[in-house]
């Protein structure tokens, strides 16, 4: 049997490892998988083909892991793809360490599309596409040269160099017009089934959560990732918005965590939380994957929300919302992202008496747990001495706290008490210990207030402003009468956004601005878009509303129209004549290469020579000459002639032995004439 | 092919490489058109030839007055049997040197090139096939036209290889004086080869392996001639295939079994320089040798491949 060519064999498992990858960026493989193919991959492409001789004993170990998997399945452990695309994975594992016969090489592929499909129903992010295409050039690649490597016959050298360099161009092309294809054919929407991922960095990073507990580590801070866009209408245009984005309020604490007394209310397209004023602030949100959460966020003080779409793989829908207790709405449907639009008063705006409090809610803005520590309400009244005025009193205690208390993310443990363990022995929290604290110790005082759990903060970025999930926050609302709820934030300004390392921020900033782009260009990318992009394009321009009346409007497209006509017709005729050239020119032979290595060769030793001799000529006339070099060059030239027309080509090394000869010979030659000018000037130098 | 050289090499002394070139036109299985002034041993060669292959030889010296009849045979009355029966002209030997073809009447000339052309004769409604092989070596004389039908462009295509001998080197004319005097250098030559060996030699020159890139060359070539503004008319397909036949036994003589470019260029000229017609109205030797100079002009443009 012919040995396998090993190029094409890595190339084969490189392209079995883009495939997997395809699977793996969905972050669903377990990880034992993961493991598995890697160290099969690191094996494979050693040489080490360890199951060759075991193939039996391997296929017995397969059908046990399928009953594992299966068992895992049924009992629930295991989604269906998952275990599918797992199992597709060990199948290729074995395949690439098995003897790399011709069944194998077809069995590896096949299982490579198998789990690329697989890797398209976890996931379809730009790191899948990325594995994808990947794929798809080594497999192109590695069969392209099996095919070459079969129509060679035995003890000939694969002509590797001359096929890939074709070849690359061929698949460069290939995805070139892919692409094209891409961009320019009407797109239909993808609906894949199985458990997807959200997109991006894999699982959500649940910014936002349904309830609050005090307790355990606020991880979340240090999180950098992005989990909403918002345009606002008008623009601060501040660099650093200094705002808070509410989702829920939260109006009953029982010691431990914070719930709210009424729950789902009314569904409907758009929600009115408050009574609007003249000057309200607009916002188009977009909500990331990696928020997480169904619940719309909107600047302090929300008054409108609604007008949601949803887009999921299987395309974009209006989803309706529905209002639930503490003010929160949330969206009917779920999917991995979402956009909206909200209105807000602006901060400095009357919203008169709370307004939408049903009267549960309002008796529970004074309730206090069960079991309060009494410490509690001693403080309060100690720092307050006798403060009775709602909104001055909860600035006096916020400011107590922020003075006292430190702020600290780490929490070990979970306390009995998380309150008085952190008013009275740790001394320290988190922004949710502030504001429970804060909103506690104004009840006891019976002053009405509630928590309320969102994100502060926005940096700007294109225009509009992002918010990351380490810019999640807690603080308190105070209900101070005439006035409605009026935002006291306990917690030190310096620990209220993000806390995550600057570095990694920008790093993640840059990868998500990439990803974004990539969802909308590419995942997102529909023929609404593309018929739009035409037809911006084609539409004369808007006429400036002061221009004069009787001015006719041109009905001509504009020049850009003509500007991209022009310069897409260039790009097709520079392809055009691209093509034409490279598939009017003969590949390099192996022959031809070596016959420029000899003329390079004999160029470098300056041997005489005519414009367009041949060396067939070249040999000819130098052994009509006489010349020395001819005995090296007759049989090299002979060579040559027979590889390039004579159909019987170099063997391996041979090509190499030749040259050597050659050199040798043109040494020599330099050599004798080295010599001979020597002796000649010799007798001369005496003379004189 | 080698000791066909050596033989012919005798009778004509220090021309190896004209011989080499009536060699492999012979072992291509062309016909020869010998131009060159009288007395440079256009004959002789001819003979030697005939002679070193052991083939039946006849030598026709074209007049103004020759007929067809005469160099094709004619039907002969038998009183006795009261029947015709044909009696076979000179051109029925498988090699026939035709002496100063350019001055037969055309009728004459065209009943020779059917016979080139066709490898039969035709006469009276009945084709005779001629022998195997069949070679014709034609001179012409290039320099005195007077009274003479010069061959057209089409027969001329039918020549395979046209060749000059020139006069040889005054060292060789002067030993040729010396030694051999007014002597017949034809009995010196000796029959080295036979008609079947001829014939397996134009097999073998068929099977040289011609390869596509070769093909390519002739080709572009033919089309460089073609498009070339000196030229009224360039390389015919006929001229692309002998040129192809003629670089094959070429590449035989070489001892390869595959064609060079080298073997295409070194055909070239004696192939084509005949088949092309100048634009200018130049006649006799400066409209050979021009056309010689402007084949080989062209060969120079046209890359070989590598």
């Amino acid at each position: 049997m012919k040995r396998p060519l090993r190029l094409r064999l890595i190339l084969r498992d490189l392209a079995a490892a883009a495939a997997f990858g395809a699977m793996a960026v969905s972050g669903q493989l377990p990880l034992p998988v993961l493991g598995a193919f890697l160290g099969a991959l690191v094996l494979a492409l050693c040489g080490l083909r360890l199951v060759a001789r075991h193939a039996r004993l391997s296929a017995l170990g397969l059908l046990v892991v399928a009953v594992l998997l299966g068992l895992q399945l049924t009992s629930g452990a295991m989604n269906a793809v998952v275990a599918a695309c797992s199992f597709a994975g060990l199948i290729a594992a074995q395949r690439m360490l098995s003897t790399p016969d011709a069944a194998a090489d077809g069995q590896t592929h096949l299982t490579s599309l198998l789990m690329v499909a697989g890797g398209a129903a976890l996931s379809g992010d730009m790191t899948y596409a990325l594995c994808l295409i990947t794929f798809g050039v080594l497999a192109s690649l590695s069969l392209a040269l099996g095919v070459v490597e079969a129509a060679v016959p035995d003890g000939e050298p694969v002509p590797v160099r001359a096929v890939m360099r074709p070849l690359s161009a061929g698949v460069a092309f290939a995805v070139a017009g892919a692409v094209a294809f891409f961009v320019l054919f009407p797109r239909l929407n993808w609906a894949m089934v199985g458990p997807r991922s959200a997109p991006g960095l894999g699982a959500s990073s649940a910014g936002y959560s349904n309830t609050v507990r005090l307790g355990g580590a606020g991880t979340i801070k240090g999180n950098p990732r992005v989990v909403l866009r918002a345009t606002l209408t008008p623009d601060p245009g501040l660099d650093a918005l200094d705002a808070y984005w509410v989702g829920r309020t939260y109006d009953t604490f029982d010691g431990m965590e914070w719930s709210n007394v009424v729950g789902a209310q009314q569904i409907e397209r758009q929600i009115t939380l408050r009574p609007a004023s003249d000057t309200l602030i607009h916002q188009r949100v977009e909500l990331l994957p990696a928020y997480g959460a169904s619940t719309l966020i909107a600047l302090e003080m929300p008054s409108r929300l609604g007008n949601a779409r949803a887009h999921s793989p299987t395309g974009t829908r209006s989803s309706p919302v529905q209002l639930r207790g503490g003010g929160e709405v949330r969206f009917t449907v779920t999917a991995p992202s979402y956009t909206y639009e909200a209105y807000s008063l602006p901060p400095d705006a009357k919203a008169g008496l709370a307004p939408g409090l049903v009267q549960a809610e309002r008796d529970q803005l004074l309730a206090l747990p069960e079991h309060l520590d009494p410490r509690v309400s001693e403080l309060a009244a100690r720092v307050l001495q006798g403060e009775k005025e709602p909104l001055a009193a909860a600035r006096k205690l916020a400011s107590f706290l922020q003075k006292d208390y430190a702020y600290t993310l780490e929490q070990e443990g979970i306390p009995e008490d998380p309150l008085s363990d952190f008013l009275f022995v740790r001394k320290a929290g988190h922004c949710e210990h502030f504001a429970t604290a804060l909103t506690l110790l104004l009840r006891t005082q019976g002053i009405g207030a509630r928590l309320a759990t969102g994100f502060y903060g926005g940096a700007r970025m294109d225009g509009g402003y992002l918010v990351r999930a380490g810019d999640a926050h807690a603080w308190t609302h105070v209900l101070v009468p005439g006035r409605g709820f009026v935002t006291v934030d306990a917690t030190p300004p310096s620990n209220r956004t993000s806390q995550g390392s600057v570095y990694l921020e920008k790093l993640l900033a840059l990868y998500e601005a990439v990803e974004a782009r990539w969802r909308n260009s590419v995942v997102d990318y529909s023929f609404r878009d593309q018929f739009e992009l035409a037809s911006a394009l084609v539409r004369p321009p808007r006429r400036p509303r002061d221009a004069p009346a009787n001015e006719a409007p041109s009905r001509l497209p504009p020049p850009r129209a003509w500007a991209t006509a022009a310069i897409v017709a260039f790009i097709v005729w520079r392809a055009a004549r691209f093509v034409s050239r490279w598939t009017g020119r003969a590949p390099a032979l192996a022959a031809t290469r070596f016959l420029d290595r000899v003329d390079a060769l004999l160029q470098k030793a300056h041997v005489p020579r005519f414009e367009h001799e041949s060396l067939e000529d070249l040999t000819t006339r130098l052994a009509r000459e006489g010349h020395p070099l001819v005995l090296a060059l007759t049989p090299l030239t002979r060579r040559y002639l027979e590889a390039r027309f004579g159909g019987r080509a170099l063997r391996e090394g041979e090509a190499e032995h030749l040259l050597a000869t050659l050199r040798r010979a043109l040494d020599a030659e330099a050599a004798r004439r080295a010599v001979k000018p020597a002796g000649q000037a010799g007798p001369t130098a005496r003379a004189s | 092919m080698e000791r066909l050289a050596a033989q012919l090499g005798r009778a004509v002394q220090g021309k190896p490489e004209e011989v080499r070139r009536v060699v492999t036109c012979v072992v291509a299985g062309g016909h020869l058109l010998l131009e060159d002034m009288p007395g440079v041993g256009k004959t002789t060669l001819a003979e030697a030839l005939a002679r070193a292959c052991a083939l039946s030889f006849s030598r026709i010296q074209f007049t103004a007055d020759l007929l067809p009849a005469d160099i094709l045979g004619a039907q002969v009355f038998h009183a006795q049997t009261a029947t015709f029966s044909f009696r076979p002209g000179p051109l029925f030997r498988q090699l026939v040197l035709a002496d100063e073809l350019n001055r037969a009447p055309p009728r004459t000339q065209s009943a020779l090139l059917e016979g080139m052309a066709q490898g039969q004769v035709s006469l009276d409604g009945q084709t005779h096939p001629l022998p195997s092989p069949f070679t014709v070596v034609a001179t012409q004389n290039p320099v005195d036209f007077s009274g003479t039908y010069p061959l057209p462009d089409s027969q001329l295509d039918r020549f395979l290889v046209r060749l000059s001998l020139g006069h040889p080197a005054p060292d060789v004319e002067a030993r040729l004086l010396t030694t051999r005097g007014a002597a017949s250098p034809l009995p010196s030559v000796e029959a080295v080869t036979g008609p079947e060996e001829l014939a397996s030699l134009r097999d073998f020159a068929q099977d040289v392996k011609l390869d596509a890139a070769v093909a390519d060359y002739v080709v572009r070539l033919a089309r460089a001639t073609r498009e070339h503004g000196d030229l009224e008319r360039g390389a015919s397909t006929r001229a692309v295939l002998a040129l192809g036949s003629a670089a094959r036994a070429q590449a035989l003589w070489e001892g390869r079994d595959f064609v060079t470019p080298g073997d295409v260029r070194s055909m070239l000229v004696p192939c084509w320089a005949h088949r092309v017609l100048l634009r200018s109205a130049v006649q006799g030797v400066s409209a050979r040798d021009e056309a010689a100079h402007l084949v080989d002009e062209i060969a120079r443009k046209v890359a070989a491949p590598r």
